[in-house]
């Protein structure tokens, strides 16, 4: 799978999940329409919104991506809002979780790719070959972790975990014998 | 092969090996509270029947809003509690609740060796009792709640053995922004804080926890304590644990719940933490922290102290503020609330200052012990418990620019309110912040009654 490719860089690291959507706007039930409220934390992130380029659905970003909060809203007010890929060298455990459950790939590249990924307007990015061509003719290879790449491209993975429920039976079944 | 605490707990909750290194996890108790449960328990109804592989494992407490504030909060309060009831689930509904990270404790819901998932990535606090005790997204609780596990890519271990005796003034709290600034504040990124040494031996549960709660801000999956007596000690006799037999008989089984010896680390670190003082943040995140007695650090970075309004080489203890805040998770338990007393007793405060309890039942408690009359004395606000100011969502909101200290464990940009500034301490730092206006600690204090006696 494609993307489109337009950057929108984040030259920051410890970008928090308060800063991607803060507290007081997690009041709802449902987990789309939040794209509205994408960046309303960050020091400067309406601005950095609206200098985007209207097919953005790529950020690049420095280390530390989604620390903080399990709050499962920064990754679903980033797809709201037409986000598919972070690209950063490294992410907060459970946003890194949440973001492939959403269909946002979390995309971890060596910290020295990143100065040249944010100068970029557009990057070709592959999810299925797992490769970043970059305006220079450069390719960067990434991996993604292989059973949440197929939530990632085709979601499920609540139909993924439904499917184990025999099998957890009888596992706890066999333990307490 | 030797083994280490978290090998042990993880092996025995691994139901199956999954490709590209993940497991699927077994969880033994999932706390659910109202921000971030009704989405996963509305997909499961919608979904999959409305089934759950056991409500008898879940405990839903009403916690982060609490009572609801408006519409929405009360539709998210109700659907918690219409699904706690439909299913059988218990409930710690408005006035015998607390933040859940408090409650499940008090209850007994948490005990050695289990493995333990909540939405909230404070849950890291229940680690204190030897427990696997994660925070999670929704859409993997909710996996949880259908299917009994996690997927999870097997965490790396981290040993931290803290060695010495806390010395007068310094307190877990200071200890937790101790560990983050040695190991950084995202320098344990994916893996367990394994702790150990006689420093937690000397700590009492509320301590433990109070460490283990900040191991989030290092990145941690959670922090873990060996469960010894003080642990068994604890649980005996709370709500939710079996009595007598049955009781000891776990105990026996938590006893073995040890590293073994020769267990290898993926990295491993010894502090001495005899000489620590007390500390507090000065940037936005809680690895940026400095001694009390010093100044904003000569390699601040510059989008920190814009944000914060300060420069470098500025002593903390000059610093004006605006609110003082004692609660959350972090430090809302009764031996934080007597330690903020003892320093607001017959003192008055000079800012605004919020007293919030972790939860109904630490509340009652300290109000038996006249707690309250102490808060009030001194003119600070004695709320009831919720999550409150912390995070900015309910009561408590600071203004843009405004400087708060905080007992809490985030300082990130707008945490307590959009353009607010957070200062992380201990309680007794901040009720004496609370007393001066400035950052301070109890030490500057003059004594007690001092004050009327220059006046007369
Ligand atoms: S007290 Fe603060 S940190 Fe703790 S659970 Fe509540 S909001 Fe989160």
């Amino acid at each position: 799978m494609k993307l489109a490719g337009y950057v929108l860089p984040i030259d920051r690291a410890d970008i928090d999940t308060d800063q991607i959507i803060p507290a007081h706007l997690l009041t709802g039930v449902e987990t789309t329409g939040l794209g509205e409220h994408l960046f309303k934390g960050m020091p400067g992130g309406r601005e950095l919104l609206e200098g985007a380029h209207p097919q953005a659905d790529v950020i690049v970003a420095r280390e530390n991506f989604g620390c903080g909060s399990s709050r499962e809203h920064a990754a679903w007010s980033l797809r709201d809002r037409g986000f598919r890929a972070v690209i950063a060298p490294s992410f907060a455990r459970i946003f890194h979780e949440n973001a492939y459950n959403n269909g946002v790939a979390p995309i971890v590249v060596a910290a020295e790719h990143i100065d040249g990924l944010l100068g970029a307007e557009r990057l070709h990015i592959d999810l299925i070959d797992e490769t970043i061509a970059t305006p220079d003719g450069g390719t960067i290879h990434f991996t993604l972790d292989p059973l949440r790449k197929q939530f990632l491209l085709e979601g499920g993975y609540m139909e993924f975990m439904a499917k184990r429920i025999p099998r957890v039976r009888g596992w706890l079944a066999a333990k307490a014998s | 092969m030797p083994q280490s605490l978290f090998d042990k707990i993880w092996e025995a909750h691994v139901v199956e090996e999954l490709p590209g290194g993940n497991a699927l996890v077994f969880v033994d108790r999932i706390v659910a509270h109202e921000i971030t449960t009704p989405a996963g328990a509305l997909e499961i109804q919608r979904n999959f029947g409305d089934v759950l592989f056991d409500p008898k494992r879940i405990v839903a407490i009403y916690d982060h809003v609490s009572p609801a504030k408006d519409t929405e909060t009360a539709i998210q309060g109700k659907i918690l509690r219409d699904w706690a009831k439909r299913h059988g689930i218990a409930m710690h509904d408005i006035g015998q609740n607390g933040i859940c990270h408090v409650v499940a404790p008090e209850r007994g819901y948490v005990e050695p060796g289990m493995s333990l998932a909540c939405g909230d990535s404070h849950t890291c606090t229940l680690g204190a009792f030897g427990a696997f005790a994660l925070g999670i997204g929704t859409t993997a609780q909710a996996g949880a709640m259908l299917a009994g596990c996690l997927i999870l890519q097997r965490p790396k271990v981290m040993k931290i053995t803290l060695e010495g005796r806390l010395a007068h003034g310094a307190t877990a709290k200071d200890l937790a922004l101790y560990v983050i600034a040695q190991i950084g504040f995202k320098g344990a990124t994916n893996h367990v804080i394994e702790y150990g040494g006689s420093t937690i031996e000397s700590l009492s549960m509320d301590e433990r926890m109070t460490l283990c709660n900040m191991a989030i801000e290092s990145g941690a999956t959670t922090g873990l304590c060996p469960p010894d007596e003080t642990t068994f000690s604890y649980l005996r006799g709370r709500e939710r644990q079996p009595t007598g037999e049955a009781f000891e008989r776990n105990v026996a089984r938590w006893r073995t719940l040890r590293a073994d010896s020769g267990a290898t680390y993926a990295s491993e670190i010894v502090l001495d933490v005899s000489g620590l003082r007390p500390i507090v943040t000065w940037g936005t995140n809680p690895g940026e922290s400095a001694p009390l007695d010093g100044t904003v650090p000569a390699d601040a970075s510059a989008a920190s102290l814009e944000y914060m309004g300060l420069t470098r080489g500025t002593p903390l203890r000059s610093l004006g503020l605006d609110q003082a805040f004692i609660g959350s998770c972090t430090n809302s338990r009764l031996s934080d609330l007597r330690a903020a007393a003892d320093v607001l007793r017959g003192r008055k405060v000079t800012i605004p200052t919020i007293v919030t309890p972790g939860s109904q039942a630490v509340k009652r408690a300290a109000e038996r012990e006249g707690l309250h009359d102490v808060f009030q004395d001194a003119g600070a606000l004695w709320t009831h418990s919720s999550c409150g100011p912390c995070l900015g969502m309910s009561m408590g909101v600071i203004a843009p620019g405004a400087r708060c200290i905080s007992s809490t464990n985030r300082n990130f940009p707008g945490r307590m309110g959009a353009g607010g500034r957070v200062h992380l301490a201990s309680p007794a730092v901040v009720a004496a912040s609370a007393v001066l206006g400035h950052i301070a600690g109890p030490e500057e204090l003059a004594p007690v009654g001092a004050a009327e006696a220059s006046v007369r």
